[in-house]
């Protein structure tokens, strides 16, 4: 709208613009204009109100809360508590800095499995199913995100925890199942039951945007199956990949539940921690710091793909 | 030797056979034009050849070994698709030099191959360029440098000029066939558009309904369709139904059309059950004015009268559309001469046509 609107007037000539008929058009245009930019404001409106006020504010009051003092005992900061760094001055001491690799690390393999799983997966539905296979394979995937996520983990614990039903056949292969390892590879597996539909769901789309006919047009030229997608699907799906990538990548970095329970208090996620510090020591200020740094992370994670991705994307 | 040779390909899809019982072979540097309607298997021909469908019988020869089992990228096949395909996340220099960079060609050579064939289809200078920056006539080009970069076998070439404006269509039309002759490759051109296959082809292979119609050069698909589908066509005609023949004499045979017009022709056929097709090409017929006195050049001509509908000029000809007295029509091309001898609507005209130009089908 606004771009039409600029386009309209430099088109008038100059003489003609004197004329009082054309230059009560103009104002009609210029009328029309604002006009436009009015109602455009207020589409926005109530979604900007909701913003700001429901989450806005809370986050600036997280933002406040997290440079005050704690006196232990308490419940959160006292009113008008001083201002401190030390809240997050803790969070580079090790035993912090674990939670947060941890964190990011098994979020990272957990997107990166489901990725490498989905890709096939999505190129298969896209490009090779029948019209009802597809939309069996859709309901599937959309179906499996409306299962309680306690319903999975629960699920998963029955069959590999510590007394699932797997747990004879993991001990006859040696696997120590209360081994660090063990958990963290059961946390993964948690982790995927979101990532690969989800993944699958946004790669789907990716693969059928891309014309069949240029993997044709490689393996015509010579290239076998597997360079022909090397050099040309994988490439020319990057934005797909990223976007699955990213997305798995929040999934696992704000899991809740499922490090909680598979994890059985060996293994936690920032999103435990700051439950802790909220609700099981009432330390607020900290709990808010955390969430903050986490917040930063994430933000940091999503340019760095993104620079990644426009090095990667030569479309 | 025969470069390619197809026997007896079938491939059916479901219940449908798209290409039903093809044998053809084919001759080194020759360019062969596959011309049919939309869904007449000429497409799955093609993606047989290059290995993209597998036939249900029937084997596929290049250069005298059965290619049935082998890949798409395990044959020597060049193939330039419809919408180019080329990879839009390349430049033109690496769209070209992606098939001999993986058939194994050292990259000092292909550096200079890949010079080479953008200079034959004239795109010097565009190595660096994105195929989106290019326009439809520059991407075929680059499409056609690629296929051929390959030294293929068969080139292969899908509606080469479908996608491009008439205009283009016309000036890349001749500049194909150039190119195709001075490298010498083996083609097969898939298309529906007679003109293309009539231009490019030294010969022409009209396909219907999964099955070789005729095979023969642009002139006698022409001047001699095999049949009735391939009359209609190639080229345009005007059609007369004749349930029965009255008299043959002098070599000259006269039948009773449907709306009682009669016509004489060279050619004859046995009687059918169902009667014969007679055509008439549109340039084949002279136009007179139907006022003056009515004499036929010679007793071999078929005599008209009719009343003209419509004259429409295009350019270098004139086509015109005469009512005959039962009702059905006539379409005349006649040369675009001047001034002088404009035919109007409303007049009356007298339609000549000689004996020997008509075409006698079978029902």
């Amino acid at each position: 709208m606004k771009s039409g609107g600029s386009q309209v007037l430099p088109h008038l000539p100059e003489a003609a613009a004197n004329a009082p008929i054309v230059k009560s058009a103009q104002k009609r245009i210029v009328g029309a204009r604002v006009r436009a930019v009015k109602s455009q404001v207020l589409l926005l409106l109530p979604a900007v109100a909701v913003f700001v006020l429901f989450l806005g504010l809370p986050m600036l009051t997280v933002l406040n809360e997290s440079f005050r003092t704690f006196e232990p005992g308490r419940i959160g900061s006292v009113e008008g508590a001083p201002l401190t760094i030390e809240n997050y001055a803790e969070l580079f001491l090790p035993v912090y800095m674990r939670y947060f690799s941890q964190t990011y690390f098994l979020a990272f393999c957990a997107s990166l499995i489901a990725v490498l799983i989905a890709f096939p997966i999505a190129y298969f539905i896209a490009r090779y199913a029948s019209s009802t296979m597809r939309k069996a394979a859709m309901t599937l995937l959309i179906g499996l995100t409306f299962l309680s996520a306690l319903v999975r983990v629960y699920a998963l614990q029955l069959a590999f925890g510590s007394v699932g039903i797997f747990a004879p056949i993991m001990s006859a292969l040696g696997v120590n199942m209360n081994g660090s390892l063990y958990i963290n590879c059961v946390i993964v597996v948690g982790l995927l039951h979101y990532s690969i539909p989800m993944s699958i769901l946004i790669l789907i789309g990716a693969v059928q945007q891309l014309n069949p006919r240029l993997t044709e047009a490689a393996q015509s030229l010579g290239a076998s199956a597997l360079s022909s997608h090397l050099t040309v699907t994988i490439p020319l799906c990057i934005r797909g990949l990223v976007s699955a990538f990213l997305v798995s990548m929040t999934l696992g970095i704000s899991a809740f539940i499922i490090p909680w329970i598979l994890g059985r208090g060996r293994v936690m996620f920032i999103s435990n921690l700051i439950y802790s510090r909220f609700s099981e020591i009432t330390n607020y200020p900290s709990g808010a710091a955390i969430s903050i740094v986490m917040m930063a992370l994430s933000l940091l994670l999503i340019f760095i793909m993104s620079r990644l991705f426009t090095l990667l994307d030569r479309t | 030797m025969s470069v390619l040779n197809l026997k007896d390909i079938t491939k059916k899809y479901g219940e449908l056979a798209a290409v039903d019982g093809i044998s053809l072979d084919m001759e080194r540097g020759k360019v062969l034009s596959l011309l049919g309607p939309s869904g007449c298997g000429k497409t799955t021909t093609l993606r047989i050849i290059a290995g993209f469908t597998s036939p249900d019988t029937g084997t596929v020869e290049i250069a005298g070994k059965d290619v049935g089992h082998l890949r798409p990228y395990e044959r020597n096949v060049g193939l330039l698709f419809q919408d180019y395909a080329l990879f839009p996340h390349m430049t033109v220099a690496e769209n070209v030099a992606y098939g001999m960079r993986h058939r194994g060609t050292p990259t000092s050579e292909i550096t200079t191959r890949v010079l080479r064939m953008l200079s034959l289809v004239q795109l010097t200078g565009m190595e660096a360029r994105r195929p989106h920056q290019l326009s439809g006539g520059q991407q075929q080009r680059v499409a056609l440098a690629r296929a051929l970069a390959i030294d293929p076998q068969i080139l292969l070439l899908d509606e080469p000029l479908s996608a491009l404006d008439a205009k283009l269509r016309l000036e890349l039309r001749l500049e194909l066939k150039e190119i195709l002759r001075s490298v010498g490759a083996t083609t097969i051109v898939v298309t529906h558009d007679q003109e293309e296959a009539l231009t490019l082809g030294d010969e022409v292979v009209v396909m219907n309904a999964g099955k070789i119609a005729q095979r023969g050069t642009p002139t006698q698909i022409y001047e001699a369709p095999a049949d009735k589908f391939v009359a209609e066509f190639v080229g345009r005609s005007n059609w007369f139904h004749a349930s029965k023949r009255s008299q043959s004499t002098d070599g000259l045979t006269s039948y009773v059309a449907d709306d009682g017009l009669e016509i004489r022709t060279r050619a004859s056929r046995p009687d059918s059950e169902g009667g014969v097709d007679l055509c008439v090409r549109p340039e084949d017929i002279e136009l007179v004015d139907g006022t003056a006195p009515e004499s036929a050049p010679s007793p071999e001509h078929n005599v008209l009268a009719g009343v003209v509908l419509d004259v429409a000029p295009l350019g270098a000809d004139v086509h015109v559309v005469i009512e005959l007295p039962g009702k059905s029509r006539l379409l005349a091309i006649r040369k675009n001469v001047g001034r002088g001898s404009e035919i109007l609507p409303g007049q009356s005209v007298r339609a000549l046509f000689s004996a020997s130009d008509v075409l006698v089908f079978q029902r």
